[in-house]
């Protein structure tokens, strides 16, 4: 029988962040300049599977993903105990620039979607000229909590079933179904507390104040867009970011949270022209 | 406007797999009116409509009307989509022991929205 190979390949590699060693696995496809995609909190890197597959990419970039430390294939460090993982800001920069230099990825573009649309925000204030450009998907300079993120962590709720249950209503209705569901399926197996241990990031610890104001859009070329169905991070919330850079956002119709995933055929139209411009 | 809960459709007769130990009595409320909804292993048993003198319900989601008519569109607006999305805008409210919809909650999203029309009409 005759199968229908894709052009990805996976790796594991050890990594030392912050001292401490880990067992990273990731993804790769395509030749040219290097683009990291950074996947979204309570998730791994199958989420960037349409990219990993597009040849109008794969011609320009070397599309690279990394599972983050505790997410999908990459393991929990030695002596882990089930609940204390928290993600802080520095732990999320650390293990992002130990895996660009760990691959001697040289001047890469950095792309992140939900945690990682705001940590390429601290990336553009604290090494614009480490990147040839960032991108952000569903990207907001700070979110305050808007529901109580204990119930992603209780022994008495499947944190599976919970974790599903919110990640889908973060998709738009208009999304194709098998998409939506393979996006909440990455959701349903997460390791217990890692999704809240994320969000320790995204609505606390990496909260960004009046610090926006020091990104220079001159040093390193930012691009935002945004799901209009993304109720986490809203169009809204977009705007007032890149209004403050200086900088125009881009809405994108008929997705919410997770456009790579939840609606890939629809993300590619607006991602195209932004590759384009950067390479 | 939630009575229809009961009535048989393929949705709804899908989503019980999805609670087979779910027991519960929850109300939701516009509120101008309140339906008291039963839940037996996870298929709906019974819903009545207020005005109630002492009703006993789990817990309770609270939306003006037309709120809960903009998330029963075909095809909701953003903002109106999802329960979470409108908890978010401060337009519904949970209330009592979350439990039962915390630990349904794909449940208790999709069975809310199993009203939904199956054809758009112009929801303008």
């Amino acid at each position: 029988m005759k199968i229908e190979k894709e052009p990805i390949s996976g790796q594991y590699g050890k990594f030392k962040i912050d001292g401490i060693d880990y067992r990273i696995y990731w993804e790769e496809a395509g030749q040219g300049i290097p683009l990291v995609c950074l996947h979204t909190a309570g998730s791994d890197g199958r989420q960037y599977r349409a990219l990993l597959n597009d040849k109008k990419i794969l011609e320009k970039f070397r599309v690279v993903v990394f599972d983050m430390p505790w997410h999908g294939k990459s393991s929990p460090p030695e002596n882990a105990k089930v609940g204390n993982y928290k993600l802080s800001t520095d732990f999320y920069i650390s293990q992002i620039m130990s895996f660009i230099n760990g691959l001697e990825l040289v001047k890469p573009v950095v792309m992140g979607c939900s945690i990682g649309g705001r940590i390429i925000l601290h990336l553009a204030i604290n090494f614009p000229d480490k990147f040839r450009a960032l991108i952000g998907l569903q990207s907001a300079g700070h979110l305050d909590p808007y529901y109580d993120i204990s119930w992603l962590h209780r022994q008495d709720v499947h944190g599976g079933e919970v974790c599903g249950g919110i990640a889908y209503g973060l998709m738009a209705p208009t999304s194709p179904e098998s998409d939506k569901f393979e996006t909440m399926w990455h959701y349903m197996q997460g390791g217990p507390g890692i999704f809240k241990g994320d969000l320790f990031f995204y609505k606390f610890d990496g909260n960004i104040g009046n610090e926006i104001k020091k990104i220079d859009n001159s040093k390193c070329p930012i691009y935002l867009l945004t799901g209009e169905y993304d109720y986490s991070a809203t169009p809204e919330e977009t705007k007032s970011l890149a209004d403050t850079i200086g900088i125009e956002m881009i809405k994108m119709k008929n997705v919410g949270h997770f456009p790579m995933s939840e609606n890939p055929k629809e993300f590619l139209k607006y991602l195209h022209p932004v590759l384009n411009k950067i390479s | 406007m939630f009575k229809s809960l009961i009535e048989k459709n393929e949705k709804r007769s899908q989503l019980s797999i999805m609670a087979q130990y779910l027991n519960t009595c929850f109300m939701i409320s516009t509120i101008e009116h309140e339906y008291l909804v039963n839940i037996e292993n996870g298929v709906v048993k019974n819903v009545e409509e207020g005005p109630f003198v002492m009703p006993s319900y789990i817990f309770k989601l609270t939306a003006p009307k037309n709120e809960w008519l903009k998330f029963l569109q075909h095809t909701p607006q953003p903002g109106s989509h999802d329960i979470i999305a409108m908890l978010r805008r401060k337009v519904l409210k949970f209330e009592g022991d979350l439990h039962p919809l915390m630990s349904h909650l794909l449940y208790f999203k999709l069975l809310l929205a199993s009203l939904r029309p199956a054809e758009s009409k112009n929801e303008n």
